[in-house]
C-alpha cells in the first residue's frame, strides 16, 4: 500500500507541477459550464435569446398592428428594425419591397410584414407574412416560436375584429349592429355593466380573448395542467415549431393559431439541397481544423527542443522564413482538412460542394490561414509543449462556444455575441454559410475574404513579435 | 579563419561569455573544453550566427557572423548536442532537406547523400525512418547533415553525447578524416579524452572567459608541477586519499588515484604523510599530467548547475 500512495503522491505532484494539465482540467470546464450557463439560463432570472434583429413592416392602420409591433419591441429577444437607411444616411420606415435584399445581404434573418389586410375578410382570422433566412435551424425555430407566442398573447383584439368584419360582411351594417347590441344587452344583464361600453368593446374586437390567452392563475392545479399541456401541432404554416424549452402557444393559444394565417418564405438557402448538414458542417470543420493547428503548435516546441530550429537557423535560412513556413503549412494542412471534411459532407449528407468549389476554396484558404495564424500564436504565447495544448484546448471550445459552432451566437448574452464576433470561428463559419447555405459570388464573400485575411495578418504579426524574443530559436 | 574580438553574451543578468578573444587558424581542430554552463554552447551559437553579441564581433574570414546576414552561414556546418533529425523522415529525406536549405539539389544532392551515408555506413538503411536507428546511427546522421554543403568550419556542439565506443571511434575517425582534408573543425566537449586525441589546440572555458589556450603540451606547462602522482585506488591507500584533496587535485580512474599537488604543497609532506600511513615507496610513481588535471587545476572541482 505504501508503494501505492507514494506512486500516487508523485502523480499528484507532477499533476500540480504542471500547469497546463491543470488549467485544462480546471479552469475549461468552468469557462465552458459558465457560457453554457448563460445559454441554458442557469441561475439566471431573465434567459432566453437577446438582439435577434427582426425587421417590422407595419403597413396596417389598425391600431391593434401597432399594438403587435409595440409587443415585438418589448420582446427582448428581438432587436427590432423598422428604419431603413438610405445613401445619404437618412432614414424611411421599411418598405415590405426592402426587405428581401436586405435579408439577402444579412442585414437581418427574419422579417414580420403586417399588411394592410392583417384582418381577413375572406375569412375568419389574421393574416401575416414572414420573412426568413434560416441558416440556423435552432434560431428560426426559436424566433417563429416566439413570433407565435407575442401574437397570440399579445393581440387577441385583431381576431376579434376579423370575426366582427365578417359578421359584418354576411350580415350587412344595420343587422351587423343590431346584433351586437342585442350581445351587449344580454352580457350587461347576466354579469353587469353598461351595455353601450360592451357594445363598443365588442365592436372593436375586444371579446376578452385576451384574458383567455392570460389566464388568471386558476387555484385547482388540474387546470393549470390542462392549461399548460402541450398543444397539438399548429395549424400555422409558419416554417418549424417552436424549439423545446422555447414558448409554446398554450391551449387557447392553440385555438388562435388556427385563426392566424402566416405566409411564410424563405429568401435565402430555399435551394440548398441539405440544410441540416449545410448549416452544421462549416463550425465543425472550423472546429477540429484548430485543433489541427493546435497540435502543430506542439510539435512546434518538439523541433524546438531537438534542435532542428537550431540545425535549420544556422543554414542560411531567416527566422521570418523558418515562420512562415511553417505558417504556410499550417495553411496547406488547414485546407486539405476542411476540403476532405466537406467532401465527406458531399458523400454521407449530399452537401453540395462541387456547386460552390471555388468560392469554398477561397474561404477555405483564408478560414486555414487564419487558424495557421492561431497556431502560429499559441506557440508564441506558451512556453512549452504541454502548455501549448492547454491554452489551445482552452481557447479553440470557447471560440467555438462563443463563435456560433455549437450553438446560435443569440442565445448568448449580448456582450458575449460581441466577444464571438472577434473569434476567427465566428467569421469562418460566416464564411462557410455565404458560400455553401447563400450561395453568394466570390464579390460578395470579398467582405469576409478581407477580414479572415486582417484577422490571420494581426495575429501573425503578434506572433512572429513574440516569437523572436523567445529562445527556442537559439 | 574565424576570430573572436572580446565578445560577450549576456543572459539577463548571467554573463555567458566575458570579453571572449579568440582565433581559429584554417585546418585546425580547435577543442573546446569546459564544465557545464562554462558557454561553451553560447560560443558555438555566436559562431554559428543564432545569436549575436552584446558586445564584440565574430567574423568568419573577415565577415562579420551575425543573425542578420544568413549568408555567411553557409561557410559554417553546426551538429547540435541533441539529435537535430526529424524522426519521422528517412535518412535521405533528412539530408535531402538539409541540402536543399543550403541550395543544393538534383543530382549534386543526390551524389552527396549517396557520399555520406556510405562514409558513415548507412547507406543500407537509408530509407528507414531515423526513429528506428540506435543512438549511433542517429549520431552519425547528426554529423553528416552538418556535412553536405561541405562547409569550410564546423561545429560540433557535444557530438558524442550518449554514444557507444564504436560509434565514438567511427565518428572520430570521420572527423579527423575531413580535417585531414582541410576541414577546420571547433569541437565543444567536456570527455578529456576526445579532446586529447582528436584537437590540435585547446581552449579552456570557465565562467564565460577562456582560461588557458593552447595545445596540449603548452596547457600542461600551466600546472604547478610537471608529473603527477599514480598510486593504486586500493583500502591500504584510502585514508591517505583521503587526506590529499585540500593539498592539490585528485583523480581517480581504473583503480588508480592521479594526485596533481597544488603550488606551495612540498613533495617531502607527501611522502612523510605516506611514512606516517605505512604505505610503501614502491607504490608511488611519477608520471605526466593528463589534461584532466589541466581541467580541474582551471576549473576547480566545485560541481556546476
Amino acid at each position: 500500500m505504501a508503494v501505492i500512495l507514494t506512486l500516487v503522491r508523485k502523480d499528484i505532484a507532477n499533476f500540480r507541477r504542471n500547469r497546463a494539465a491543470v488549467g485544462v482540467t480546471f479552469l475549461v470546464p468552468i469557462v465552458l459550464i459558465y457560457i453554457f450557463g448563460w445559454v441554458f439560463g442557469l441561475n439566471q432570472k431573465d434567459s432566453g435569446p437577446t438582439g435577434i434583429r427582426l425587421a417590422v413592416v407595419n403597413a396596417s392602420t389598425n391600431p391593434a398592428a401597432q399594438k403587435l409591433v409595440d409587443a415585438l419591441k418589448a420582446e427582448k429577444a428581438f432587436s427590432i428594425v423598422t428604419t431603413f437607411r438610405n445613401d445619404d444616411k437618412t432614414t424611411r420606415p421599411l418598405a415590405e419591397q426592402d426587405l428581401r435584399p436586405m435579408i439577402h445581404d444579412g442585414d437581418f434573418r427574419f422579417a414580420v410584414v403586417i399588411p394592410a389586410d392583417v384582418v381577413r375578410t375572406d375569412g375568419i382570422g389574421l393574416h401575416l407574412k414572414i420573412l426568413s433566412d434560416p441558416r440556423n435551424d435552432i434560431e428560426a425555430q426559436t424566433v417563429n416560436g416566439l413570433l407565435q407566442k407575442t401574437i397570440f398573447s399579445n393581440v387577441p383584439e385583431l381576431l376579434g375584429q376579423s370575426l366582427q368584419a365578417r359578421a359584418r360582411q354576411f350580415l350587412g351594417d344595420g343587422r351587423f349592429r343590431q346584433f351586437n347590441r342585442g350581445i351587449a344587452g344580454t352580457v350587461a344583464t347576466a354579469f353587469g355593466g353598461d351595455p353601450a361600453e360592451i357594445q363598443r368593446q365588442i365592436e372593436s374586437g375586444d371579446f376578452g380573448l385576451n384574458r383567455i390567452s392570460h389566464p388568471a392563475r386558476p387555484a385547482d392545479p388540474a387546470l393549470r395542467r390542462i392549461d399548460n399541456a402541450a398543444p397539438p401541432p399548429a395549424a400555422a404554416p409558419a416554417p418549424g415549431a417552436p424549439a423545446a424549452g422555447q414558448p409554446t402557444p398554450s391551449g387557447a393559444q392553440d385555438f388562435f393559431s388556427r385563426l392566424v394565417k402566416i405566409d411564410s418564405e424563405q429568401i435565402v438557402g430555399k435551394n440548398v439541397k441539405s440544410p441540416a448538414a449545410t448549416r452544421m458542417v462549416g463550425g465543425w470543420a472550423i472546429m477540429f481544423l484548430l485543433f489541427a493547428v493546435s497540435n502543430g503548435a506542439a510539435a512546434f516546441f518538439d523541433e524546438a527542443n531537438t534542435g532542428v530550429f537550431r540545425r535549420i537557423l544556422s543554414a542560411p535560412v531567416t527566422r521570418a522564413q523558418l515562420l512562415w513556413s511553417r505558417f504556410l503549412y499550417g495553411v496547406w494542412l488547414g485546407l486539405i482538412q476542411l476540403l476532405i471534411m466537406f467532401m465527406a459532407g458531399h458523400l454521407m449528407y449530399g452537401i453540395d460542394v462541387f456547386g460552390h468549389l471555388g468560392n469554398l476554396i477561397a474561404v477555405s484558404v483564408a478560414a486555414a490561414a487564419a487558424c495557421s495564424s492561431f497556431g502560429m500564436l499559441i506557440a508564441a504565447l506558451a512556453p512549452n509543449a504541454a502548455a501549448a495544448s492547454g491554452l489551445s484546448t482552452l481557447l479553440v471550445m470557447v471560440m467555438s462556444a462563443t463563435g456560433g459552432a455549437w450553438f446560435p451566437m443569440s442565445f448568448m448574452p449580448e456582450f458575449m455575441q460581441r466577444i464571438g464576433k472577434f473569434t476567427l470561428v465566428y467569421w469562418s463559419m460566416e464564411g462557410f454559410l455565404q458560400v455553401l447555405w447563400a450561395e453568394r459570388t466570390f464579390v460578395e464573400l470579398l467582405p469576409i475574404l478581407g477580414i479572415l485575411a486582417g484577422i490571420t495578418l494581426v495575429v501573425m504579426t503578434v506572433a512572429i513579435w513574440r516569437l523572436n524574443k523567445k529562445s527556442i530559436f537559439a | 579563419m574565424l576570430s573572436l574580438r572580446s565578445v560577450t553574451k549576456r543572459y539577463g543578468a548571467l554573463t555567458a561569455l566575458d570579453g571572449v578573444s579568440l582565433d581559429i587558424a584554417r585546418g585546425e581542430f580547435f577543442g573546446l573544453l569546459g564544465p557545464n554552463g562554462a558557454g561553451k554552447s553560447t560560443l558555438m551559437s555566436l559562431a554559428a550566427g543564432l545569436r549575436a553579441p552584446d558586445a564584440g564581433a565574430l567574423t568568419l574570414d573577415g565577415v562579420v557572423v551575425t543573425p542578420a546576414d544568413p549568408a555567411t552561414r553557409t561557410a559554417l556546418g553546426l551538429v547540435p548536442q541533441s539529435i537535430a533529425l526529424f524522426q519521422e523522415l528517412s535518412a535521405e529525406q533528412n539530408l535531402h532537406t538539409f541540402g536543399r536549405l543550403y541550395g543544393l539539389g538534383g543530382a549534386e544532392l543526390r551524389g552527396r547523400i549517396d557520399e555520406a551515408l556510405t562514409a558513415v555506413g548507412l547507406a543500407d538503411r537509408r530509407h528507414d525512418p531515423v526513429k528506428n536507428y540506435s543512438g549511433g546511427m542517429q549520431r552519425r546522421l547528426n554529423l553528416i547533415a552538418a556535412l553536405l554543403h561541405r562547409p569550410k568550419l564546423l561545429l560540433c556542439d557535444e557530438p558524442t553525447v550518449g554514444v557507444d565506443p564504436q560509434s565514438r571511434n567511427a565518428i572520430f575517425d570521420f572527423l579527423e578524416q575531413r580535417n585531414r582534408e582541410g576541414l577546420t573543425i571547433i569541437y565543444s566537449t567536456h570527455y578529456m579524452e576526445e579532446a586529447t586525441r582528436l584537437c590540435s589546440r585547446i581552449g579552456i572555458i570557465d565562467h564565460g572567459k577562456i582560461h588557458a589556450l593552447g595545445t596540449l603540451d603548452e596547457l600542461l606547462t600551466q600546472l604547478p608541477f610537471e608529473e603527477e602522482i599514480v598510486f593504486p585506488a586500493t583500502p591500504a591507500t584510502a585514508p591517505l586519499a583521503a587526506g590529499l584533496g585540500a593539498h592539490g587535485t585528485l583523480t581517480t580512474v581504473e583503480g588508480r588515484h592521479r594526485f596533481l599537488p597544488a603550488p606551495g604543497f612540498k613533495l617531502s609532506a607527501f611522502y612523510a604523510r605516506t611514512e606516517a600511513h605505512g604505505l610503501s615507496p614502491q607504490l608511488f610513481a611519477a608520471a605526466r599530467p593528463t589534461l584532466e588535471a589541466v581541467f580541474l587545476h582551471l576549473t576547480g572541482r566545485t560541481l556546476r548547475e
